[in-house]
């Protein structure tokens, strides 16, 4: 009984955190837009704040850079359980354009920390990073609540 | 007091409530447009596995090309395949896509002509007008037409160069049809020069086989290319282009070597002033006649000139093939034969 | 006492380190850290061709991403001798003032945000979604286009086009007059803003301040004035105040708002007839490019060696004015909340301005330095 109302709760209320690990802003400012009254993200509970120390979900863009290798990990550490990470964009996903000789990234993030889902895109439409979330997020709390105790 | 009002007012305008009231939900936002440039859509039995969307994607994983197993209906598709996770979605593939209709698609109303088709390659395809006997059978294997006869000459056409690499395979001429790397012609240089380096040293190692060598005798080596691949990866980290510089390096190249006994040296000097870059002299504190390598030109001047034929001049050959070995040849010369004198 | 704020944190969009030293409540003084979102871009380029460098120069930055792949593809056609179809011309300037509207109002938006004013956070970003729409219709992506290329543009345009761009921009219109009053006649946020983050006309001019920022301090400096199309076919004038403080610079940023939609008006209407691309034969040589990207002068030098690129150069708006932000604007500043929002008017791109990494001799990589070096 209280793990089915705990369920309900978690699907219905999630903190997010967008965290930047080097990336180009493009996915950024493509998540900032679904705040806007066109999309809405918070008619479906969902509430962008970045604060790592009350979020749910973590939203990782960027490839991750030099300087994120050792602070990824210290920020994931940060977020209460029960906690995801939502790769948004091609560059934590595979490094992108800048995987290659000459960059001075250390992609995936997979490396890193767990990722949960991936949206491929660069940047992805807000449709399709809405579309993931509601796909892939609220379920994967639950589960992973349950799975902690 | 009256600004304020208004303030207060113009949040619950109608304009502004509406807007939220019809906050769009799930199906109609994902709405695209028609220009919409999704993730490229492939039409695999067009095909013609050229390679030019791989050498022109700026994001070096998004495309790979597969080919599938062979059976009995006959040989296995080769098509690209896209990695989402990778691709950025800027079309280019689709554009450079040389097939008719088009394997790759992305997006709509792209300007899709020839004359833009420039495919960001490595490798330029030159024909050597010497070697070449104009059998056309580049211009009649080439995809796209680039190949053409102007002026008696046979000539590819840049522009319309997809870089497949077929006209080199079909070439009957060994070295008629060039595919040049354009891009990193200091690195090809140091990779030559390691090579080179290396063989020359391994050879002059062999002091004693060089020494006991009759006249019109042989030697043969077969010296693994392991032995300097890891040195060779360090300087051009792609495997396929150092194999093949090297291979081509190799097979043309012609070592002279000069090796002389110390021991049976009479040091008479005569050698030191007939050395064009004063490269041999004379090492009064251990008594010896020493020769600088990296100054040394290998003309053969010495010797000729040395009087008791203790200076010995050597020719080496190389061959490398597809096992990784190269077989070395190595043979005494034999100019100055008749002033021989023992 | 010194306030760390970052990477990630509340009040940032970007992974920066903002130190604010205070005394009490009033911020004394601030440092920027940087280093966070180095990707080596230049080093990327190097050796490739335009065709992938044009994509890989648009990653700079993702908010003000077409004006960088404009002075990159104008620089190559410095390079290579080529005049650019007057139709592609105007298209370019039918994008790069869309673009400039989304960023525009994208900076605002963060701005409201940071003062904690949802309304007009929301109504900003709602106008935007308009511009938005418009560049993905016309383009075919929302943020990075892939709209230029060397030579012209990638795709032609018709007034199947241009009559949806008109019908948004008239959208953006009706509640832009609004959206404004609110912000610069409403009693809430205009005391808030007025006098804080001052920032004298001299010392924009010392701190190398570009684009809104500095035009807000009072420096006339648009590049627009004197690029090629603009000054033969366009009419606008330089949104110029003189006040310098966050009240001027978040004004100028909407009065130059509707000139950008006037300049697509003039577009739209006067477009040419004819190609949109010619073919380039690149040639070897070097040039320097300046052009006016939203947040002010993008700087590219490029070397090319008839082939490819051999050495590339980028100078963004963001390092002088977050840099001048430090310096001058978070100087004496009476609350730490103000300082966040003074940080904000300076429109700052942390992705832009990080081009430089420093070894140090134990190959370890570090940016902190950064100023001392230069």
């Amino acid at each position: 009984m209280l793990d089915a109302i705990r369920d309900v709760v978690r699907k219905s209320s999630i903190h997010v955190c967008i965290v930047n690990c080097g990336g180009c802003n493009g996915c950024d400012v493509e998540c900032v837009a679904l705040l806007s009254p066109r999309y809405d993200l918070e008619q479906y509970g969902i509430y962008v704040h970045n604060n790592p120390r009350e979020a749910d979900v973590l939203l990782l863009t960027g490839a991750v850079t030099e300087q994120w290798v050792d602070n990824l990990k210290r920020i994931y550490d940060k977020a209460p359980e029960p906690k995801i990470a939502v790769a948004v964009g091609n560059c934590p996903v595979s490094g992108d354009v800048f995987n290659q000789e000459g960059g001075h990234v250390h992609a995936p993030a997979s490396n890193f920390i767990p990722v949960a889902a991936e949206i491929p895109g660069c940047p992805p439409r807000p449709s399709e990073i809405l579309e993931a979330i509601l796909a892939v997020g609220p379920q994967a709390i639950a589960d992973r609540g349950r799975e902690r105790q | 007091m009256s600004s304020l009002i208004w303030y207060i007012y113009d949040f619950a305008r109608k304009a502004w409530t509406d807007a939220f009231a019809d906050a769009k939900t799930s199906p109609e936002i994902a709405e695209k447009p028609e220009r919409f440039r999704d993730f490229p859509k492939v039409n695999k039995e067009y095909c013609i596995g050229c390679g030019a969307c791989t050498v022109s994607c700026p994001s070096p994983n998004a495309i790979k090309i597969v080919r599938e197993k062979d059976d009995e209906t006959g040989e296995g598709l080769t098509y690209p395949v896209i990695t989402p996770g990778a691709c950025i979605r800027c079309g280019f593939c689709a554009e450079v896509c040389p097939t008719e209709p088009k394997t790759l698609e992305c997006g709509l109303n792209h300007l899709i002509l020839p004359e833009f088709n420039i495919i960001p390659s490595k490798r330029q395809y030159i024909i050597d007008d010497y070697l070449c006997i104009k059998c056309k059978k580049c211009m009649k294997k080439c995809p796209v037409g680039a190949i053409s006869l102007v002026d008696g000459k046979m000539f590819v056409d840049q522009l319309k160069c997809i870089s497949c690499g077929e006209c080199l395979e079909v070439c009957p001429v060994n070295g008629a049809m060039k595919g040049v790397f354009v891009d990193n012609l200091q690195d090809q240089k140091d990779l030559i020069l390691l090579c080179v380096n290396y063989l020359e040293d391994y050879i002059n190692n062999k002091e004693e086989d060089l020494r006991a060598l009759e006249k019109d005798g042989l030697l043969q080596y077969e010296v693994p290319l392991a032995d300097f691949w890891d040195e060779a990866i360090k300087i051009i980290p792609d495997d396929e282009v150092a194999l093949e510089i090297i291979t081509n390096a190799v097979n043309r190249l012609k070592i002279r070597i000069i090796d002389w006994d110390k021991d049976k040296c009479k040091k008479c000097q005569l050698c030191i002033p007939d050395c064009p870059t004063k490269c041999i002299s004379f090492d009064e504190k251990e008594d010896t006649i020493v020769r600088d390598k990296n100054r040394c030109l290998r003309c053969s001047i010495c010797y000729q000139t040395c009087p008791f034929s203790v200076i010995k001049y050597f020719i080496a050959k190389f061959s490398l093939e597809d096992d990784k070995i190269i077989y070395t040849t190595v043979k005494a010369s034999n100019l100055n034969e008749d002033i021989f004198m023992e | 006492m010194i306030v760390p704020i970052g990477p990630i944190h509340p009040a940032l969009k970007e992974p920066i380190r903002l130190k604010l030293q205070t005394e009490g409540e009033r911020v004394v003084k601030a440092e920027i850290e940087y280093g966070y979102v180095h990707r080596g871009i230049e080093k990327i380029i190097e050796g490739q061709t335009w065709q992938k460098g044009i994509y890989l120069s648009e990653r700079v930055c993702g908010i003000c991403s077409y004006e960088h792949t404009q002075t990159f593809a104008e620089t190559i056609e410095q390079i290579s001798d080529v005049d650019v179809p007057l139709r592609a011309q105007f298209l370019r300037v039918i994008t790069n003032e869309l673009d400039r509207i989304q960023s525009h109002l994208l900076g605002n938006s963060t701005f409201f945000k940071s003062m904690d004013h949802e309304t007009l956070f929301m109504r900003v970003l709602e106008l935007r979604e308009y511009a938005m729409d418009s560049i993905e219709l016309l383009t075919g992506n929302r943020v990075n286009m892939g709209w230029n290329v060397v030579g012209g543009v990638r795709m032609d345009a018709d007034e199947r086009y241009f009559k949806p761009i008109l019908e948004n921009l008239n959208k953006i219109e009706e509640e832009f007059e609004r959206t404004r009053a609110l912000f610069a006649e409403g009693p809430a946020l205009a005391l808030r803003c007025k006098g804080i983050g001052l920032m004298t006309k001299k010392e924009a001019i010392k701190g190398r301040a570009v684009g809104p920022i500095g035009r807000a301090s009072g420096v006339k400096e648009d590049y627009r004035k004197g690029h090629y199309t603009y000054d033969d076919h366009f009419d606008f004038k330089v949104i110029r105040r003189s006040e310098g403080d966050n009240y001027a610079r978040t004004l100028t940023r909407f009065d130059e708002i509707p000139e950008s939609i006037s300049l697509i008006r003039q577009a739209i209407e006067n477009i040419p007839d004819g190609e949109v691309r010619t073919p380039v034969d690149l040639k070897s040589g070097y040039a320097m490019r300046k052009n006016e990207a939203p947040r002010g002068e993008v700087t590219y030098m490029i070397e090319t060696n008839g082939n490819l690129i051999k050495n590339i150069s980028i100078r963004t708006p963001s390092i002088p004015n977050m840099d001048s932000c430090a310096k001058y604007m978070i100087r004496d500043v009476p609350t730490v909340a103000d300082a966040v929002a003074t940080y904000a008017t300076s429109d700052p791109c942390v992705a832009c301005a990080e081009r430089v990494a420093i070894t140090n001799e134990h190959g370890k990589t570090s940016i902190k330095d950064f100023y001392e070096v230069i």
